[in-house]
């Protein structure tokens, strides 16, 4: 008489909690989506097929591509392709996509157009181009944008009339504003002759200065009236002249055109302390007063290549030979 | 024009022989037939003429009063021997210092010396040896004369003075004919602008140093090369220790001053090698092309203004720039920018050169429009016309004002020595007020003003000749390297 055997089965630990709960049916999309954003979260770098592999096999891949594709056209995540292996990558996007929802895809391209340009700026004529959308359909578009307070324009300083687009939050280039010269895109040439004249007068000070020591030697003397650029940009920074903060930049182009108009002079030497060369300055004399021609009528007459001993300009009777005699 | 006539024969031969005289005429025999002189001006003495006062007062400056005199009478005669100008010149110190004491003619002989051996004054031509064959002779002198003294006579000069003659007669050395040496005067002339450029500079001391150091090497080179030759630093410490006028300060700074001297930007000195301490020479071609410059700076500041001081300078030290360049570094609003390039670029001061961008056949080609300053050729030429063109002007006005007011002038010179030769004759002061009343205040007043207009004009044409000088001299130098 046999008896029926009972085989007895252990339970086994299943290593895979996740997976023992069934292969797909179980599991919803939504679950499946939320660990697919906590992986891309995990590995910032991105996620590959491989990685999804090993964390939901049982899940159909079906399901896996619909639910990513669904995310893409989301905007929250991007598809990137590996330069060596080829394989397809996928990773969170760092902005906040709340910004774009009610956008469409017409506005999506000129954004992005927008957005590659940077701090530039980009011209209406060039998106036109890169978008291939036609004039009136752009500029409503534009108009949109700018309305959301997502991009704006700024005027070139290069050419007046001239407008180029971009978002709103960036600082646009010194090449279009111009630079700590331009305010409204207008050359501020009294900043820059008050700016002038100030540098100046700091280097007659020191030059007078280092003359108040003049037993030490003439060498001392010369030694003793230069000044580095970063000292004379400290100095202006202190007097508190401008309300922005010039750099050391701005103080060599002034610098310049001193060195320009004859009346300092640079030598450029290596200091121990920083690398490369520095930029100092000093005043110089100029090697004549003035030239001796300039003292007389003759010198500066506006009208000298009419004088003659004939005719209406002679020196016999001229104005400003009168006016200089008396 | 009316036609010139020049009237008699013998009046032109006249002429001819006293510009001969004077150096301001030279001749010699013509090319096609030797038997005919052909006579040429000497531009550059006729253009010294200008320059007599500032010879004097250099001369004054530098030895004295007898040399000054010594070099008034030369100038004056033209070309004369060394006893007649002695002679001549004791005369006159003799007439200055009022007959009271007769002046030693053998210090005035030791001054000649000194002006013969510093050069400047030089020995004529003389006749070739073979000059009484040919029609037009032609006149010789050698290397070695040129400023050798012959010896001179002085006991007979003594005599003739204390007995009151006015002519010297025969002499020994009356073969032996002196005129003022222009070049040296010239040489003098740059060296006033280049110590004064020095003490701009740095300082006075340095002025003292570099005025020392011009001396040296004026003995050590030639005079017509571009460049000195090379003076060691052991030299010029031993020329400043042994220079009794060393002020205290050069002497214990010496080496720093040196220093400060070549390192300039100014070129004033530069070093050429290390030996014996360094090697130091000047470059007149570098040195007045950039005291050219800085005349031209200046007549373009006060023409034009600061701002088109500064695209000049700029252009020129760039050597070539755009129009956008240009407004860009200077920091200058480009409406402005481009009024004063326009102006600079009519007077002369900038030029243009077209550089054709792209190789289109089709297409209109763009093509790059730089600005250069072409210095040499243009701009210190333009410099150099105008002025000339100023001097002139003050010249003719001078003129004008004189013969305007000639016959004023005359009677107020007459009076002056009237009243003069009156007072010496012990004449009473009220009688001599009396007289000089015939001459009204207001025309008096109309004198003053006159003789001040008259000597600010020779003070201007003194001041257009320095301009003169320094742009002459580059464009000597410049064309020499």
């Amino acid at each position: 008489m046999a008896a029926p055997v009972v085989i007895k089965k252990e339970k086994v630990d299943d290593p895979r909690p996740s997976a023992s709960a069934d292969a797909g049916e179980g599991q919803t999309e939504a679950e499946i989506e939320r660990r697919m954003i906590e992986l891309m979260g995990e590995f910032p770098k991105g996620i590959n097929d491989k990685i999804l592999e090993t964390d939901m096999p049982n899940v159909d891949k079906k399901i896996k591509v619909a639910i990513l594709n669904r995310l893409l056209s989301q905007e929250k995540v991007n598809i990137f392709r590996a330069a060596v292996t080829k394989e397809l990558f996928w990773c969170l996007k760092q902005q906040p996509t709340s910004k774009l929802k009610g956008v469409d895809s017409e506005e999506k391209i000129v954004m992005r157009i927008i957005e590659e340009a940077g701090n530039k700026g980009i011209w209406n004529r060039d998106i036109r181009t890169k978008s291939s959308l036609n004039q009136t359909t752009l500029n409503k578009i534009l108009k949109a944008l700018e309305g959301k307070k997502l991009i704006k324009s700024v005027s070139s300083v290069s050419a007046a009339k001239k407008k180029v687009y971009m978002l709103f939050n960036l600082q646009p280039d010194r090449s279009v504003t111009g630079g700590s010269w331009y305010s409204d895109n207008e050359f501020e040439s009294e900043l820059v002759d008050v700016l002038n004249q100030q540098c100046y007068r700091i280097l007659q000070q020191k030059a007078e200065g280092a003359k108040q020591k003049p037993l030490e030697g003439p060498l001392i003397v010369r030694n003793a009236s230069f000044l580095s650029s970063k000292e004379i940009c400290q100095i202006i920074s202190d007097l508190k002249i401008v309300k922005f903060n010039l750099t050391v930049e701005d103080i060599e182009t002034i610098l310049d055109t001193l060195v320009y108009d004859g009346k300092i002079e640079m030598s450029a030497t290596t200091d121990g302390y920083s690398d490369g060369q520095v930029k100092t300055y000093r005043t110089v004399e100029k090697l004549l007063s003035s030239a001796g021609i300039v003292r007389i009528p003759c010198g500066v007459c506006p009208v000298i290549k009419m004088c003659g001993t004939v005719g209406a300009v002679q020196p016999k009777n001229c104005v400003y030979y009168d006016q200089w005699l008396d | 024009m009316p036609p010139f006539t020049l009237g008699h024969f013998s009046q032109v031969k006249k002429a001819l022989a006293v510009m001969i005289q004077h150096n301001l005429v030279k001749f010699e025999a013509s090319e096609r037939n030797n038997n005919i002189a052909e006579y040429s001006i000497i531009h550059h003495n006729v253009y010294c003429l200008l320059r007599y006062p500032k010879y004097l007062y250099m001369i004054k400056r530098i030895y004295g009063t007898s040399e000054e005199i010594l070099l008034e009478i030369l100038l004056n005669l033209g070309q004369a021997s060394a006893s007649n100008v002695i002679f001549q010149s004791a005369n006159r110190l003799k007439e200055a210092n009022d007959d009271s004491e007769i002046s030693d003619p053998s210090a005035l002989h030791q001054s000649f010396l000194k002006l013969a051996q510093d050069n400047f004054i030089i020995r004529c031509p003389k006749l070739a040896d073979n000059a009484s064959m040919q029609k037009v002779p032609t006149l010789v002198v050698e290397e070695k004369e040129k400023f050798t003294v012959p010896h001179l006579e002085i006991g007979p000069i003594a005599k003739l003075l204390k007995e009151n003659a006015t002519q010297l007669g025969e002499h020994s050395d009356s073969e032996v004919i002196w005129r003022v040496n222009h070049e040296r005067f010239d040489v003098e002339l740059r060296n006033v602008i280049l110590v004064n450029a020095a003490a701009r500079r740095v300082d006075s001391t340095a002025g003292e140093l570099y005025h020392l150091i011009l001396k040296l090497w004026r003995e050590c080179s030639n005079p017509d090369s571009p460049t000195t030759n090379a003076l060691s630093f052991n030299v010029i410490k031993d020329a400043v220790r042994k220079n009794e006028g060393s002020s205290p300060v050069l002497l214990e700074h010496f080496e720093q001053y040196l220093r400060v001297l070549y390192e300039d930007t100014s070129s004033l000195i530069t070093k050429v090698g290390d030996a014996g301490g360094g090697q130091f020479i000047l470059n007149y071609s570098i040195v007045f092309e950039n005291l050219a410059c800085a005349t031209l700076d200046s007549i373009v500041l006060e023409r034009f203004g600061s701002k088109a001081l500064r695209l000049f300078r700029l252009t020129r030290i760039q050597k070539f720039m755009e129009q956008d360049q240009m407004q860009n570094i200077a920091m200058i609003p480009a409406k402005e920018a481009k009024m004063f390039t326009y102006k600079l670029l009519e007077h002369n001061f900038l030029q243009i050169k077209e550089l054709k961008k792209g190789t289109s056949n089709f297409a209109p080609v763009k093509s790059f429009i730089l600005f250069h300053v072409d210095l040499p050729q243009q701009v210190a030429r333009t410099a150099l016309e105008a002025s000339y063109k100023g001097l002139f002007n003050a010249m003719v006005r001078q003129m004008h004002d004189l013969t305007d007011n000639k016959r004023l002038l005359d009677k107020h010179a007459r009076l002056e020595t009237l009243l003069e030769s009156l007072r010496g004759e012990g004449l009473p002061e009220d009688e001599l007020a009396y007289l000089s009343d015939s001459m009204t205040a207001a025309e008096k007043s109309l004198v003053a003003r006159i003789h001040s207009m008259n000597d600010h004009l020779t003070l201007g044409q003194t001041q257009a000749d320095d301009t003169i000088l320094i742009l002459e001299s580059y464009l000597k130098f410049s064309s020499m390297t």
